[in-house]
C-alpha cells in the first residue's frame, strides 16, 4: 500500500468511512466533482461543489496541509477517479475516490442536503476523539498510581517480543471477548505500535463503559520492556 | 526485571547454589528455549538450541545473553564457538535473531556454535511490482481474473484501499478463508500498510 499510494494510483473509500468521519467529527475535506446544478440539487453534506472541469483553478482553494484526508465523489465511482489524479499530483497524499459515487451514498439512504453547498474548503486538524498526547501517555506509565492501567492490542507475537511493564496483553480483535481482563473501575490507556488497532480497541471499550484513551502515535517496545514514542507523519 | 532475576536463577550457578535453591531446576526447565515468534518457522529447533533475539554480549567475560520472551539465556563462549552469519560476536546488533546450540558442563551453559539471522529473501517469482499491478487494477478483478486482499484491520480498509480489494485483516485471516475466490488457479495478490 505505501508504494502504491507514493505511485499516486487512486484509492477508494467507502461511504461507511465517510458516515463515520462525520459523525466523529472527523476533519474531511469533501468535494463534489458533478456539475454545479447536480450538487444544487442535492449534495452530501459538508461538501463542496467544484466541477471536474473548474478543479484546476480551485487548486488554490485548498488546505495547505498536504496530509489532509480528501474524499472526492462524482455521479458514480469513475466519475469521480478523473479528478483523483488531479488532486493527487498536487501532492494530497490521503485523497481518496468515495466508492459509488454519489448514487452509492443515496442508495445507502445517507443523508443528503439541498441548496448551495459551502464555497470554503475549511480544514482544521484536531487529535482524534479519545486520543492521548505522547506526554501525556508516558506519564501514564509512569505514575505507577494504581487507577491507571496500561492496555496493550498489539498481537501475542508482538507482545511476547516485548511489553511495557505491568501492561496488559490483549490483541485489538479479542477484546470485546476478554472484557473481564480490563478493570472497569480504572483508566485504560491502549497502545499498539501505530495508534490504528488502539482507536479500534478504544472504540470498543467506550462503547462498554471503560473509561480509556488511546495513543495515536508510533511506539516501539523493546524486550527490555523499555519504550519509544514517535509521532505520526 | 523479570529477566534479570532468571538470568541469575537459571544460569551459571555452582551446584552449592543450586541446592540452596531448590527451585531454580524447576525454573529452568519451565523457562522457554525458543522466542514464540520464531517457532512459526523454526519448530523444529534442536534440544541443545536455544533461538532468541541477542541481549547482549560481554567480550571481557566471555557470555552472550539470548532473550526468549520474558526470559533470558546467559550462554558462555570461547574462540572454539564456531560463528556464522556476523563478522564477530560484539558486531551482532542487540535484538537480532540469533540461534545458539549449547553443551551444558556443571551447570553452566557453552556454545558451540552463534548462527545469526540472515535477511529473509522473498522469491522475487512471487512479489508484484507496481508497474505491473496497476494495468490490472485497471481491468478489475473479474476482467483480470485475480484477487487482491487487503491485510490491513478493516477501519484502514475503508478509509483508503486498492481499487477492487477486498478486506480480509491478517490477524482474523485463518477465520475467513472463505471470503477468498473459490477459483484457485486466478493469481492472488496481497498487500498491507507496512507496520499497523
Amino acid at each position: 500500500m505505501p508504494a502504491w499510494k507514493k505511485a499516486k494510483k487512486p484509492l477508494y473509500s467507502s461511504s461507511k468511512s465517510l458516515k463515520k468521519m462525520m459523525e466523529t467529527e472527523t476533519p474531511v475535506v469533501l468535494i463534489d466533482v458533478r456539475d454545479a446544478e447536480s450538487a444544487k440539487a442535492a449534495h452530501i453534506e459538508g461538501a463542496v461543489s467544484i466541477p471536474a472541469a473548474q478543479l484546476a483553478e480551485a487548486k488554490e482553494r485548498f488546505p495547505s496541509i498536504k496530509k489532509a484526508p480528501i474524499v472526492l465523489y462524482g455521479a458514480d465511482t469513475k466519475a469521480g477517479l478523473e479528478s483523483f489524479q488531479q488532486v493527487r499530483d498536487w501532492g494530497y497524499m490521503n485523497t481518496t475516490v468515495l466508492i459509488g459515487g454519489f448514487e452509492g451514498w443515496q442508495k445507502g439512504e445517507l443523508p443528503v442536503a439541498t441548496g448551495a453547498t459551502a464555497t470554503e474548503i475549511v480544514y482544521v486538524p484536531k487529535p482524534r476523539a479519545g486520543s492521548v498526547d505522547i506526554a501525556s501517555f508516558a506519564k501514564a506509565i509512569d505514575s505507577k498510581t494504581t487507577d491507571v492501567v496500561i492496555l496493550d492490542v498489539r498481537t501475542d507475537d508482538e507482545t511476547e517480543a516485548g511489553k511495557i511493564a505491568g501492561a496488559i496483553a490483549i490483541p485489538a480483535e479479542e477484546v470485546v471477548e476478554r472484557l473481564d481482563e480490563i478493570p472497569k473501575d480504572k483508566q485504560v490507556y491502549i497502545h499498539c505500535s501505530t495508534g490504528i488497532r488502539a482507536e479500534m480497541a478504544y472504540v470498543a471499550l467506550k462503547e462498554k463503559g471503560y473509561k480509556a484513551s488511546f495513543l495515536d502515535a508510533n511506539i516501539e517496545v523493546s524486550d527490555s520492556g523499555s519504550y519509544e514514542i514517535t509521532e505520526k507523519e | 526485571m523479570l529477566s534479570r532475576k532468571l538470568i541469575m536463577a537459571a544460569v551459571g550457578f555452582s551446584g552449592a547454589a543450586l541446592l540452596m535453591v531448590p527451585g531454580t531446576i524447576m525454573a529452568e526447565n519451565a523457562k522457554p528455549k525458543v522466542l514464540k515468534p520464531c517457532m512459526q518457522c523454526h519448530a523444529d529447533t534442536p534440544d541443545n538450541g536455544i533461538r532468541g533475539k541477542l541481549g547482549s554480549v560481554s567480550m571481557k567475560a566471555e557470555t552472550i545473553k539470548v532473550d526468549t520472551g520474558g526470559a533470558s539465556w546467559l550462554v558462555n563462549f570461547d574462540e572454539d564457538t564456531d560463528l556464522s552469519g556476523a563478522e564477530a560476536l560484539n558486531k551482532i546488533p542487540a535484538g537480532k535473531e540469533v540461534l545458539i546450540t549449547f553443551y551444558e558442563e556443571d551447570g553452566a551453559l557453552y556454545a558451540e556454535s552463534v548462527d545469526v539471522k540472515q535477511p529473509a529473501k522473498l522469491d522475487p517469482a512471487i512479489l508484484i511490482k507496481i508497474d505491473e499491478l496497476a494495468p490490472l487494477i485497471e481491468q478489475g478483478p473479474e476482467k483480470g481474473n485475480f484477487a487482491i486482499v487487503d491485510a490491513r484491520p478493516g477501519k484502514l480498509f475503508l478509509e483508503g484501499h486498492i481499487p477492487g480489494a477486498i478486506s480480509i485483516y491478517d490477524a482474523q485471516f485463518d477465520k475467513n478463508l472463505d471470503k477468498l475466490p473459490k477459483n484457485k488457479d486466478n493469481l492472488l495478490i496481497f498487500y498491507c500498510g507496512g507496520p499497523t
